[in-house]
């Protein structure tokens, strides 16, 4: 399905929208043309949040956050996040924070259909107590069974749609990532739809050669979007490095509202389409970007 | 005095090189470290590199024993992964590997510490209208609460070293003594703050934290300087141990050869 199709089909205004990839293999083409079809008043969903968050917050389309973690890692704070908080510009955004394992357990508790779950961290932080639009936001609980053990509950994270961008899928939807999985398969299965871009659509028998790498059946898939390049300027591992100039300028240049609305200009709203953004990008840049080989070892799934 | 080669200190180095030497030192041989962005990351590869080649690095997005070959950029660094034993996701590393204890340390870093060790990196200032909004727990308050103990890596000055943080993001031992146990904590809290000016460890009644050693250079008054409370010094103030010639080669040329983290 072309990608603005499946933006304008399953991403409707104020739903719950959930990113993905914590450092890498973040859903960036989705994340543009949410952009470009001006999305109004999402509640953004994940737990590390990276320019995917930034830049829905510099274009206005995000009314709320649920999330652990905003920043633009090693290149520093979030401009666009401080932007909104610290003064409302373009506009103010309501944020309700856990931890990064706290958020994964809310999406797991949401995949399996469970109402809450408990964990051992968040007691005594504030991160318990300060509370923004949800109560409660987390109970704590002595354990009823009796071992002496407390925990706290944090509420199931219900998720509208998924977003997820992989490495591949075959032609019924079954989608395959390797490398770090972070909260990915909790969190995309939280989903009552997903949506998934890929960089490679495959012949069905190469993932039935090797299901243990599926992460999502094809029938929990609502779209398939073939994105090359699709979560760029990230990493993709087996496909391509991460492209850093890129990702410092974008820090640089998002340091003022004027700044980031320029780079959003030229990277976001005057391309069309991914393929522009590849076109605008040109092959020599991508081709320096693109994985060396360093095949997997070889198991016998034979009996 | 440097009669030994490559054990003997040098003078030229920068902070940072430092501040990840004694990171390094702080692994023991053998333990499973929680290793987070940055110098964190430096500490952690050098001390496999020389005295705890036996140690474990684990890395949230999800990888376990990471032998990385180039610099990782960030936890979610895909370099991490060939060479690495284990391969899964946060749920894994958090809720298997960590929750139930068996990860001995985890690296922090800060924008605010207290004098009990409690961190923040939610937000300067009112946390409904904060001055400056910063990115949030992200693991930090996981490592803090479920580590048998963690170490702080952060730069130092007197708005940093607060006598109360503005938002408990992670705890450190909360009001004092007792507090972790009160609040539910199962176990763990901090054991070390390094920074650029000293290493700072707390006292194992009062849970205060108390000056450990001064970087070489720095003064006593500087430290006071940079700490917004009355810091408690220890009766004979000791110098941090300079880095030596072995530690700095192998930093240098092994954890950080572009000076990403460390400065080129």
């Amino acid at each position: 399905m072309p990608l603005a199709e499946a933006v304008r089909k399953f991403i409707p205004d104020g739903c719950r929208l959930r990113s993905s990839g914590i450092g890498l293999r973040k859903p960036l083409a989705f994340v543009y043309e949410i952009m470009r079809q001006r999305k109004r008043d999402l509640t953004f969903l994940q737990s590390g949040m990276t320019e995917d968050a930034d830049l829905l917050l510099g274009a206005g389309c995000l009314d709320r956050i649920e999330g652990s973690y905003l920043g633009l890692e090693a290149f520093g704070l979030a401009h666009c996040y401080r932007r909104a908080v610290e003064r409302g510009v373009p506009r103010s955004v309501l944020v309700e924070e856990y931890s990064n394992f706290g958020m994964t357990m809310r999406f797991m508790a949401s995949a399996m259909g469970l109402p809450f779950m408990p964990i051992r961290s968040h007691l005594g932080s504030d991160l318990l107590r300060v509370e923004s639009f949800r109560h409660p936001k987390a109970v704590v609980l002595d354990d009823p069974f009796g071992s002496g053990d407390r925990v706290a509950l944090l509420p199931a994270c219900p998720v509208d749609v998924s977003m997820l961008h992989a490495q591949r899928c075959d032609e019924d939807g079954n989608v395959q990532i390797w490398g770090q999985l972070g909260d990915d398969v909790w969190g995309t299965l939280a989903g009552r739809r997903i949506v998934v871009s890929v960089e490679e659509v495959v012949p069905s028998k190469v993932v039935r050669r090797d299901p243990n790498r599926t992460v999502v059946p094809g029938f929990r898939v609502d779209a398939i979007v073939h994105a090359p390049f699709g979560s760029h300027p990230y990493q993709v591992q087996g496909y391509y490095d991460a492209d850093v100039p890129f990702r410092r300028e974008y820090a640089e240049r998002s340091a003022t509202a004027d700044g980031w609305q320029a780079w959003a200009d030229a990277w976001v709203y005057g391309v069309e389409d991914h393929a522009g953004y590849r076109t605008k990008l040109g092959s020599e840049r991508l081709e320096r970007l693109r994985a060396k080989r360093l095949p997997s070892g070889r198991v016998n799934y034979g009996y | 005095m440097d009669t030994e080669p490559g054990t003997g200190p040098v003078r030229d180095y920068r902070r940072t090189e430092l501040m990840a030497i004694c990171a390094a030192r702080e692994v023991r041989d053998g333990e499973v470290a929680f290793i987070g962005t940055g110098l964190p990351m430096l500490g952690g590869m050098l001390a496999k590199h020389l005295h705890a080649p036996h140690s474990i690095l684990v890395f949230e997005s999800g990888v376990v024993d990471a032998r990385p070959t180039r610099t990782p950029l960030s936890i979610g660094d895909a370099c991490l992964v060939p060479g690495s034993a284990m391969l899964a996701g946060l749920v894994e590393v958090f809720g298997l590997l960590m929750q139930p204890g068996y990860v001995d340390v985890g690296f922090l870093g800060a924008a605010q510490i207290d004098r009990f060790g409690n961190l923040n990196t939610t937000a300067i200032g009112a946390y409904g209208s904060p001055k400056v909004r910063l990115p949030g727990s992200g693991g930090g308050n996981d490592i803090g609460s479920l580590a048998k103990r963690f170490i702080v890596m952060m730069k130092q000055d007197v708005r940093k070293f607060v006598p109360r943080v503005d938002y408990v993001t992670t705890p450190g031992y909360l009001d004092g003594p007792g507090g972790r146990e009160r609040a539910g904590l199962p176990r763990g809290g901090p054991a070390a703050v390094i920074t650029d000016l000293g290493i700072y460890r707390f006292d194992e009644d009062t849970k205060e934290m108390v000056l450990a050693s001064v970087h070489p250079g720095v003064r006593v008054e500087d430290i006071k300087e940079n700490v917004a409370w009355e810091i408690r010094l220890p009766e004979r103030v000791r110098a941090t141990k300079a880095p030596t010639k072995r530690e700095l080669r192998v930093l240098r040329t092994k954890c950080d050869p572009q000076g990403i983290f460390l400065g080129a």
